[in-house]
């Protein structure tokens, strides 16, 4: 899926410089843990829920509690689209949310309003 | 629930997985998948990828295909060719089976649609092994520019 989603932003048009991949909540905490010194942090952090080992709302309350890349947006990607998980998300700090399927266009639609303007 | 020309549950159940294979592929894969009527055969070493519903629903949802339509979907999905052995081929089955199963799952009712789905695994074992363990079953067989794969779900 990462490639897939890798795929749909540069087909919105984004020019991504530099993308840090992990395949599950706890590679991806280690990722924010070992990037958090870079003069240039992450401009957004995308997420599915279902993932092994540490799920993407698991990630979320995790990375809230750390303090890990405080402020950059996240948005979760994912087949799990009931309103329950969806709260939790966003309690857990989730800005937006995007139900597989999608289409490169509702990525660009969810994405590039969160982005910060370099 | 969706409307159908025949509501039986059995329907049901078919009509929304049809959908949700159809929605998955128009909107991720940019074609149109449609289901084959009667049984078809697979050719065998097929690849198979699997998502298990627990809580309102037990079951499984299994996605299975030749090798050669596994690579002509990843590639499909990926929007790149696939190279021998190519674990994205793996990725993109497992990825497709948790689309559908998802999809399908989400037209669910209440309290149905509840249920969890697990993350997909990815095999060469075929459907050996599987028969006899969930009591109903449906099966279906879809084809998008000729290339065939099965879906089974299983309860």
């Amino acid at each position: 899926m990462r490639k897939v989603i890798e795929r749909a932003l540069r087909q919105a048009g984004l020019e991504l410089t530099e993308v840090l991949q992990a395949s599950n909540g706890e590679e991806a905490l280690q990722a924010l843990r070992d990037d958090g010194g870079k003069p240039h942090p992450l401009a957004l952090i995308l997420s599915d829920i279902n993932m092994p080992i540490m799920d993407g709302l698991q990630f979320l309350e995790q990375r809230r509690d750390e303090k890990l890349a405080v402020g950059v947006p996240v948005v979760m990607i994912t087949t799990e689209g009931s309103e329950p998980l969806v709260l939790r998300a966003i309690s857990a700090g989730a800005q937006g949310y995007i139900c597989k399927p999608f289409t490169a266009e509702q990525v660009k639609a969810r994405v590039l309003p969160l982005l910060r303007v370099a | 629930m969706l409307a159908t020309e025949d509501s039986t549950p059995q329907n049901e159940i078919v009509n929304r997985l049809d959908s949700a294979v159809s929605e998955v592929f128009e909107m991720m894969l940019e074609r149109s998948c449609d289901p084959l009527d009667g049984d078809v055969s697979i050719v065998d070493g097929r690849i198979m990828a699997r998502i298990q519903f627990t809580g309102a629903i037990t079951g499984e949802c299994i996605l299975y295909a030749s090798q050669a339509t596994a690579e002509v979907t990843a590639e499909a999905l990926l929007g790149a060719v696939s190279q021998p052995c190519d674990p994205m081929v793996d990725d993109a089955i497992g990825e497709l089976c948790n689309m559908i199963a998802g999809g399908w799952k989400n037209k669910l009712e209440h309290p149905q649609a509840s249920c969890l789905i697990s993350v997909p695994a990815v095999t060469r074992e075929g459907l050996v092994g599987l028969e006899g363990k969930f009591g109903t079953k449906f099966s279906r067989t879809y084809s998008f520019q000729g290339n065939v794969f099965g879906i089974l779900l299983a309860f």
